[in-house]
């Protein structure tokens, strides 16, 4: 015979005080898991969408100058680009705060080159992060990985009737054609795409980067602020967001999470007050009870041992089953929104989390009535005697 | 040797606008192995006097000492560890409490105590015995008459073996063959030199004691060990 006995025998015999306060408590849990799975879910999907959509932050160098292009129409030879990036800054990157929030990192040399006689604009990229980037891009062939290899824009292949394996002098080099590029429509076509060391190289610009492009994963952050971070690691540059896409999508999200919170705070509050109005109830019933436990020598914190461990036990088995709950209502609900596209990923954080909370709430809302019940005078609570 | 000493004991009890003298500097002494009867008419202070005793109500004046020790002068703690080494309790209304069986009813007092599991059941058990249920340990108190719940309660108050039992109108609620079983139960203890103090409403019951206590306003009215005392002189 333990404490332990009292309490199980207690929630045994009282089962209908026991299932309203697990049931009640089970709902403000399952709702909290629900919120924050659903907007966990839609946060992880328009994050894929982001990162499927491309760069969202643009590095570049500092100018006083205004552009004087438009939807690729550029006023007649004015050259804008007067400086470059040191290519050797870009690792200052690693140290601002949200770096975890950096998807790809796809530096970029960019230059005019000369191909049989025609003028053409060369980009020295990163293979992998250019390819990670431009998800979009369909490749004939293969993409470049390394040397003297190219990669030509459509635009460019048909000017030049270039076909795959074609050995090409640009600028009295020597690149050979392991790819080419599907149409995009966009300013893709006129490029010819080489590796960054050779097209550094070629340009002249060992060390230099005319452009920077960033996938952020702003997921769990406000975009301005990965702006300002890259805006201080890169100094002499100029990092703008692409506003709109991200904007949008962090507003959404944000008011998501913002509604998650709001209702999770609330459910709690009210699950809270369920467990106090209950065990207050408890309480005053098991009044003669606490007075006869009190009248045969248990202490004060015996009586509090009591009722906290009734506490601990409904509120950490309406946490597991308001965990599971939660998980199900989340798998049921998905499919209904974002297109079905959203999917549910296992948090252990969540799940932990989800108990230890309903533990916590159990048991603060219980400390007053556990308080109360273990300041009660024996005599008072007898009354018999 | 004087097990209990009240010395100048007062208690009074705010209600209302009045206050409620119940206990009125009363003192008394109580030799070990004494079974003593406590009478009175009602609100002449009898429960109070066994709250008191029973370190469950403070006095407002004077001092309760019991087995030397002044129980009104430890803290709260130490009063629920000193009622748990040194007092038990039957109450009228048996409180026992109703989820538990038997059995563990007369375990509880042993459940804050560092007695193994074996040890606290073999306790309990041999003294539900000794009260006459061995075949009832694991019934619930519903499923037992007034008398066998009120042997319960008498073995819960001294599976610790208490140096003091504290009844209250123990055969309160029985019949008068039921309650001539469980005063017969109290005798018996008291024979085996288990100090007993019993408040009671009925004079039957006082066949089994050895001195009586008659309170009236919170005074002593009469002690029969007085006239104990003066018939002894006068021999």
């Amino acid at each position: 015979m333990r404490l332990e006995n009292i309490v199980f025998h207690n929630l045994r015999r009282r089962k209908g005080r026991a299932i309203f306060l697990t049931i009640g408590l089970l709902i403000g849990v399952a709702t909290v898991v629900t919120l924050l799975s659903l907007s966990d879910a839609l946060g992880r999907h328009a994050q894929n969408e982001l990162e499927n959509f491309g760069a969202n932050i643009i590095i570049s160098p500092r100018s006083d100058q205004l552009a004087l292009n438009y939807g690729g129409v550029q006023l007649g030879g004015v050259n804008l680009v007067t400086s470059e990036i040191d290519q050797a800054t870009l690792k200052n990157i690693d140290d601002i705060p949200n770096r975890r929030n950096i998807a790809t990192i796809g530096p970029k040399v960019l230059g005019a080159v000369e191909v049989a006689g025609q003028r053409v604009m060369m980009m020295g990229v990163d293979p992998k992060a250019e390819f990670k980037l431009k998800r979009w891009w369909s490749i004939a062939g293969r993409p470049i990985e390394s040397g003297n290899e190219l990669v030509a824009g459509d635009a460019v292949v048909t000017s030049l009737g270039l076909s795959l394996g074609d050995k090409l002098l640009v600028n009295a080099q020597e690149f050979t054609l392991v790819g080419m590029l599907a149409k995009t429509g966009s300013q893709d076509d006129q490029l010819l795409i080489a590796p960054l060391p050779a097209a550094q190289a070629l340009l002249g610009k060992e060390g230099q980067l005319s452009m920077v492009e960033v996938a952020a994963l702003c997921h769990d952050c406000p975009v301005e602020d990965m702006v300002m971070q890259l805006q201080t690691a890169l100094p002499g540059t100029d990092v703008q967001a692409v506003q709109q896409v991200v904007k949008t999508r962090m507003l959404a999200l944000g008011q998501l999470r913002l509604f998650a919170w709001g209702v999770a705070v609330t459910v709690v509050i009210i699950g809270a007050l369920l467990v106090f109005v209950t065990m207050m109830g408890a309480i005053s019933e098991r009044t003669r009870e606490i007075g006869i436990f009190r009248a045969i020598g248990y202490r004060r914190r015996h009586v509090l041992h009591l009722v906290l461990m009734e506490a601990t036990i409904v509120s950490a088995l309406a946490g597991v089953l308001g965990y599971l709950t939660g998980v199900i209502a989340t798998l049921t609900t998905l499919p209904l929104l974002d297109g079905g596209k959203a999917s549910w990923q296992w948090d252990p954080t969540l799940a932990v989390a989800a108990v230890v909370a309903a533990v916590f709430v159990g048991l603060l809302a219980s400390l007053q009535p556990a308080l109360r019940a273990s300041r009660l005078e024996p005599s008072e609570a007898l009354r018999a005697l | 040797m004087s097990l209990i000493n009240l010395e100048q004991v007062t208690k009074s009890y705010i209600n209302g606008a009045d206050c409620v003298t119940a206990l009125q500097e009363l003192s008394l002494s109580v030799d070990e192995g004494t079974f003593l009867g406590v009478m009175g008419p009602s609100g002449s202070g009898k429960s109070t006097l066994l709250s008191v005793l029973g370190c469950l109500t403070s006095p407002s004046s004077g001092k309760v000492s019991i087995d030397g020790i002044n129980v009104y002068g430890l803290s709260q703690e130490k009063q629920a560890d000193f009622r748990r080494e040194y007092l038990g309790f039957i109450f009228q209304s048996h409180n026992l409490i109703p989820y538990l069986s038997a059995l563990e009813n007369v375990m509880l007092p042993l459940a804050v105590t560092k007695f193994s599991s074996a040890e606290k059941r073999q306790r309990a058990s041999s003294m539900l015995e000794r009260v006459g249920l061995p075949d009832r340990m694991l019934h619930l108190p519903q499923q037992l008459s007034g008398g066998e719940q009120e042997r319960v309660a008498i073995a819960r108050s001294l599976v610790n073996n208490p140096p003091l039992l504290l009844a209250d109108e123990p055969t309160g609620s029985l019949d008068s063959t039921t309650s001539q079983q469980i005063m017969n139960l109290l005798a018996e203890l008291h024979q085996g030199g288990q100090t007993i103090i019993m408040v009671t409403h009925n004079k039957e019951n006082l066949e089994w004691v050895d001195r009586t206590v008659y309170l009236r306003d919170g005074l002593i009215e009469k002690d029969t060990s007085d006239a104990d005392d003066s018939l002894s002189q006068a021999v």
